[in-house]
């Protein structure tokens, strides 16, 4: 393991559970702040479902339950006192379908800054949104129709708008769950650049099933099999020099 | 580590929105309380009136019963029993026991018996002959007003030209009462009586048997119509204009108030076509066309989710459209279909307006003996003694509404039974 | 008479079901060869023909025939013979009927017993030929049946495009039934339309149909009898507001809590709770609303000083908000269960509170679906009938009070049409003009839910 500036993320001993079956076992990792970390494994391997614990996503989903300790910043997210809203306003997350909210461009972007009270007034408002969408690389598509309904755009652009409608938060972390499953490979370079950008302000954890993908942006690299942390390290180490037998297997194709 | 910006306005916010949160929330199970206590509060209101409405008040008497004079012509026919003196020793004995010598005294003491208890005698008469020429206890029913008394709903504190028993009539009542001779039963009249003006002796068995026939006639029109307008539609019918006229009409129909349904009724199954006022024939039919959208609706969703892939199984080894939909889909169908055409029936069980358009309204005696006779059904009854004002009326209708909903939730129990027996999951 | 004609057509249809499946068998081993179909469905060709369409023709004539002995007798009234309107002749075939059926009261004419007789005579008469024809169709399609009996025949399919035809004659009945609602009110609203015209009976503020109409016209009694049906719309109007504002705050929110925070067990136990509200038969509603919260609200209201009436809007409209809880609970549960959980988890995943995300977010993509359920619940509050009828009362007051007694357009129908009509009255004839109304009314709320619905579909498909 190479050595990480700053940890922001810290998961130590984290099992997941879905009523008696269990999704994630016993998995302790430390993720650096911005950075890119890249999650990869076969489907079903538990990588979205470990992604969704580290903003407590996985509350929503019934008979869901979790082992072992979670910090974010240094606080341990599932502790009682701890509230899932300020945690969420921080950790940030971005779907596998890209999902706007049946509303206006605008009305997207602005709605986190609403529900957190971020802004003052319409104007500081005004310039939330186009600071988010600017951050999104969206602005000059949608700036004369920000009024337009956020599902009238098109599949990479709905992507954008839900990272925008992220980044309005001023997240510090933002998670990426296969983000660009459902877009064409334009749309998909267009959000990889996008990432490199954002990765200087804000920690990007990326589950993805697209080892190329992985290999393009990450620093970081976690390799997850049936529910076990397998390798992680240096991105470029675990492409080139996979310590793990099951690794390499997977990088080279022969399991997937 | 220093917080954000973002993380401090978040924080700061927190205690508000938290707030609203639990005032959301509290809304929703204020709703929710309220919605059931607007249940129990119906419940309880028709159960604490009901319940007391299945039981009435009898008196024992010891009736000799002298062959001459309840049979004068020996052959107990009806007509013989009708000329017999049923009734007047029936008021000898009460007199006798009440003790009443006055003329205004008799007269009281006369008025304390059901008006139908000559009636309930020649049936004992009738139905234990070898029982003539002896002296037998035989239970009749009280008046409605001397039934109330029991109850408490008349008071003795009450000046007396203000309730309906007179001083000397709750005199007689109580010491009969003493002697042992009024007893607090469960009432046969509500159960086998038939319609009738004075409460004590009202019933629903008319209205019961008369709902049964219509239902009948309802169901024997409806499934079989229903079931085949949704088979013929959901896989027969080509796509085109007929077809969906059709379906936007049963959507149409499914929203047309019954009211309505009853006025068709009128107009076109008695005005036009010369049918009979009041029958179950006619209700049935009705009822019929009402509860059609309702079965065709389920009876499509049942055929839809019978998965293409038995129809394909079936068309594969050679069996045509029809063979595939008539031995594969409709029996895999029929339990759905079976449960929707329940629900359907329970709602023409209680409903009321429609029925009273073609006349079951009318106040018949008679129990119908087939769906061509004039009758009415159970919501109609209880619509009908609703409109009385007496005590025991507002109790019996109380009853009636009981057993109505006993009905009611044997149906629907029937069909959540049905379903989940015969639930397939594919 | 009905029973032995039907018995017999159906004894001869399995008479040509053995018939048919004789002469293919014999055929076919006389030949050594198979037949195109199997046996079973040459025995059913010639069966179902000789069923159907006798009992098609049986039970038309049985619908038809006394309109058609009404109208051969009404051409041999004696001449000269004064009627009164429709209705007259109506009493007069009535009894003519009763003295053919040995139902005789009082001393009728004797032109009327001559009449009795000719319709007994007709009647047996007419018995007879209709048997003969019955069975005689049955036997000559019979015969054709099995005449097209051959092994190469496709007995099959024609014996499912037989079936296909009785399916899809089934599936007429719904625009039957819908043709003759129409037919049941337009005719007699047309003929009140000449009696009342229809600019008073849609703009009059007063309802009074107590007089009697059908001599409004010029026998100096106008102005007695009124037909403006203003007050009975704003009564309903009136009501189902009240109906409105008990269901809906109470079964939205039950809706949204049931969806978005009740566990499974509760759901569980309160929907179908719920859901016993709307099976109570509407009559049961009536009785409670005019037995028990009238009464309370008389009582409560008297407390505050206040006068309501002992049929009060309030309390009519307040049970049936209660009856049409469920109705807007579980529509707006369907919708809210609909909208799909990835717009939840944006709004959760941007930190949003639940109710955040059900305020801002979950409800405005519901919203349509919300609105097409609460317009279908108004659809229900205006055609409720049995609850108005009982605890709303009769007077026609043009008032927007709702502690006042106020009617509505069904409790009208109801009262005008329940009991012994005199036909002809612009009374009667206004309850259809009231249905024709009602079924407008009714008809494009529902169009308009059935609109908003489909977009809203579209929306998540």
């Amino acid at each position: 393991m190479t050595d990480i500036v700053e940890t922001i993320v810290n998961c130590d001993g984290v099992s997941v559970f879905y009523g008696e079956n269990r999704a994630i076992n016993n998995i302790s990792i430390d993720i650096g702040k911005q950075s890119i970390t890249a999650f990869i494994g076969p489907s079903g391997c538990g990588k979205s479902t470990f992604l969704r614990t580290i903003n407590r996503m996985n509350d929503t989903i019934e008979g869901c339950r979790i082992e072992g300790r979670v910090t974010v910043d240094g606080q341990d997210i599932y502790d009682a006192s701890v509230d899932v809203v300020p945690l969420r306003a921080k950790v940030g997350m971005v779907f596998q379908k890209p999902n706007p909210f049946p509303k206006t461009i605008y009305e997207n972007v602005a709605y986190g800054p609403r529900i957190h009270g971020l802004a003052r007034n319409k104007s500081q408002l005004d310039d939330i949104v186009e600071k988010a969408l600017t951050g999104a690389g969206l602005w000059a598509e949608v700036r004369d129709r920000l009024q337009d309904s956020g599902t009238s755009l098109s599949g990479g652009q709905q992507q954008r708008l839900c990272i925008a409608r992220t980044i309005a938060v001023e997240p510090q972390i933002i998670l990426m769950d296969e983000p660009c499953s459902a877009l064409d490979p334009i749309a998909t370079s267009k959000i990889e650049a996008l990432m490199s950008e954002l990765s200087n302000e804000y920690t990007i954890i990326i589950v993805t099933h697209s080892m190329q993908q992985a290999a393009r942006v990450s620093q970081k690299t976690a390799y997850f099999h049936l529910g076990n942390l397998i390798e992680y390290g240096d991105t470029k180490e675990i492409f080139v020099r996979p310590k793990d037998p099951q690794t390499e297997a997977y990088i080279s194709g022969k399991i997937g | 580590m220093p917080l954000t910006k973002t993380e401090q306005i978040v924080n700061a916010s927190l205690k508000a929105r938290r707030k609203k949160e639990r005032a959301f929330q509290l809304f929703g199970i204020a709703a929710i309380a309220l919605a059931l206590f607007f249940l129990v509060t119906l419940m309880g209101s028709i159960l604490s009136k009901g319940i007391p409405g299945f039981f009435q008040y009898y008196i024992t008497l010891e009736i000799e019963l002298d062959r001459e004079r309840l049979d004068p012509l020996g052959d107990l026919s009806e007509q013989s029993l009708f000329d017999g003196q049923a009734k007047k020793i029936i008021e000898e004995v009460v007199l006798e026991k009440t003790g009443a010598k006055s003329r205004n005294g008799r007269k009281a003491a006369r008025k304390l018996l059901s008006n139908g208890s000559d009636t309930r005698l020649t049936s004992f008469v009738r139905a234990n002959p070898s029982l003539l020429n002896s002296t037998q206890k035989v239970k009749f029913a009280l008046d409605d007003d001397a039934d109330s008394y029991f109850r408490g709903f008349v008071k003795k504190e009450t000046p007396e030209q203000q309730r309906r028993l007179s001083n000397i009539q709750i005199e007689y009542l109580d010491k009969m009462n003493e002697d042992g001779l009024i007893s607090h039963e469960i009432s046969d009249y509500l159960f086998f009586g038939s319609a009738s003006r004075n409460a004590e002796m009202a019933g629903i068995k008319g209205a019961a048997i008369g709902s049964v026939l219509t239902l009948l006639v309802c169901f024997v029109i409806a499934f079989p119509i229903g079931v085949a307008t949704a088979v013929y539609l959901e896989e027969f019918a080509p796509k085109n204009k007929i077809t969906e006229i059709i379906e936007i009409n049963i959507n149409n129909l499914a929203a047309v108030p019954s009211v309505v349904f009853g006025i068709l009724g009128l107009a076109i199954f008695i005005n036009l076509f010369g049918l009979p006022r009041s029958i179950p024939l006619v209700g049935g039919m009705v009822l019929a066309l009402m509860t059609l959208p309702t079965i065709i609706i389920s009876s499509r969703a049942a055929i839809k989710s019978v998965p293409p892939s038995i129809r394909d199984g079936a068309l594969g080894v050679g069996a045509s459209k029809v063979q595939a939909t008539m031995h594969h889909v409709v029996p895999l169908a029929i339990p759905g279909m079976l449960t929707g055409t329940i629900i359907g029936m329970a709602q023409a069980l209680g409903e009321t307006a429609p029925l009273l358009m073609i006349g079951m309204v009318a106040f018949i005696v008679d129990i119908p003996g087939s769906v061509t006779e004039p009758g009415t059904v159970l919501p109609v009854q209880i619509f009908m003694w609703a409109d009385f004002a007496e005590r025991m009326f507002v109790q019996k209708t109380s009853s009636a509404i009981i057993i109505l909903l006993l009905f009611l939730i044997l149906m629907n129990g029937g069909a959540i039974w049905l379903r989940k027996k015969l639930e397939r999951r594919w | 008479m009905l029973t032995i004609i039907s018995v017999s057509v159906i004894f001869l249809g399995l008479l040509f079901y053995v018939v048919g499946t004789t002469k293919i068998t014999r055929i076919c081993d006389a030949a050594g060869i198979r037949p195109h179909s199997l046996f079973m469905y040459h025995g059913s060709f010639p069966a179902i023909l000789a069923v159907a369409p006798p009992l098609v023709l049986l039970s038309l004539w049985v619908v038809a025939d006394d309109i058609v002995f009404n109208m051969m007798l009404e051409a041999r009234f004696p001449e000269g013979l004064e009627v009164e309107g429709r209705q007259t002749i109506l009493i007069l075939l009535a009894q003519i009927r009763n003295i053919a059926e040995g139902i005789i009261v009082g001393q009728p004419d004797d032109w009327i017993i001559g009449l009795a007789d000719t319709l007994s005579n007709w009647r047996n008469t007419s018995d007879t030929i209709i048997a003969g024809i019955t069975v005689g169709l049955s036997v000559i399609c019979g015969l054709f049946g099995i005449s097209r009996v051959k092994p190469e025949f496709r007995a099959r399919n024609a014996v499912e495009a037989l079936l296909l035809t009785g399916l899809g004659i089934c599936s007429l009945i719904a625009i039957i039934t819908t043709i003759g609602i129409v037919f049941s009110v337009i005719f007699e609203s047309i003929r009140f339309f000449k009696l009342v015209p229809p600019l008073e009976f849609l703009t009059g503020t007063v309802w009074n149909p107590e007089f009697e109409g059908a001599a409004r016209a010029g026998s100096g009694q106008e102005g007695m009898s009124a037909y403006g049906s203003i007050p009975l719309f704003v009564g309903t109007f009136l009501i189902s507001i009240i109906a409105l504002s008990v269901s809906v705050p109470v079964g939205l929110f039950s809706a949204i809590y049931l969806s978005e925070y009740a566990s499974k067990r509760v759901r569980g136990t309160v929907k179908p709770l719920l859901e016993i509200l709307a099976g109570v038969p509407t009559v049961v509603y009536g009785f409670f609303a005019a037995l028990s919260v009238a009464p309370f609200f008389r009582e409560t209201g008297g407390m505050f000083g206040l006068d309501v009436a002992s049929e009060s809007a309030l309390a009519a409209g307040f049970v049936m908000g209660i009856m049409i809880i469920p109705f807007v609970s579980s529509l707006s549960d369907d919708v809210i269960s609909a909208v799909p959980q990835s717009l939840r988890d944006a709004a959760f995943g941007l930190g949003s509170t639940k109710s955040e995300a059900i305020k801002k977010v979950v409800l405005p993509a519901a919203l349509p679906g919300i609105v097409a359920s609460i317009i279908l619940a108004v659809s229900r509050a205006v055609g409720e009938t049995m609850i108005v009828v009982m605890a709303a009362g009769l007077a026609a007051n043009l008032s927007l009070n709702p502690l006042d007694a106020v009617t509505t357009v069904t409790a009208q129908i109801v009262t005008i049409l329940v009991g012994d009509q005199e036909f002809e009255s612009a009374k009667t004839l206004s309850a259809f003009a009231l249905a024709l109304t009602l079924i407008f009314i009714t008809l494009v709320l529902n169009f308009f839910a059935l609109q908003i619905v489909k977009k809203y579909r579209e929306q998540y498909d």
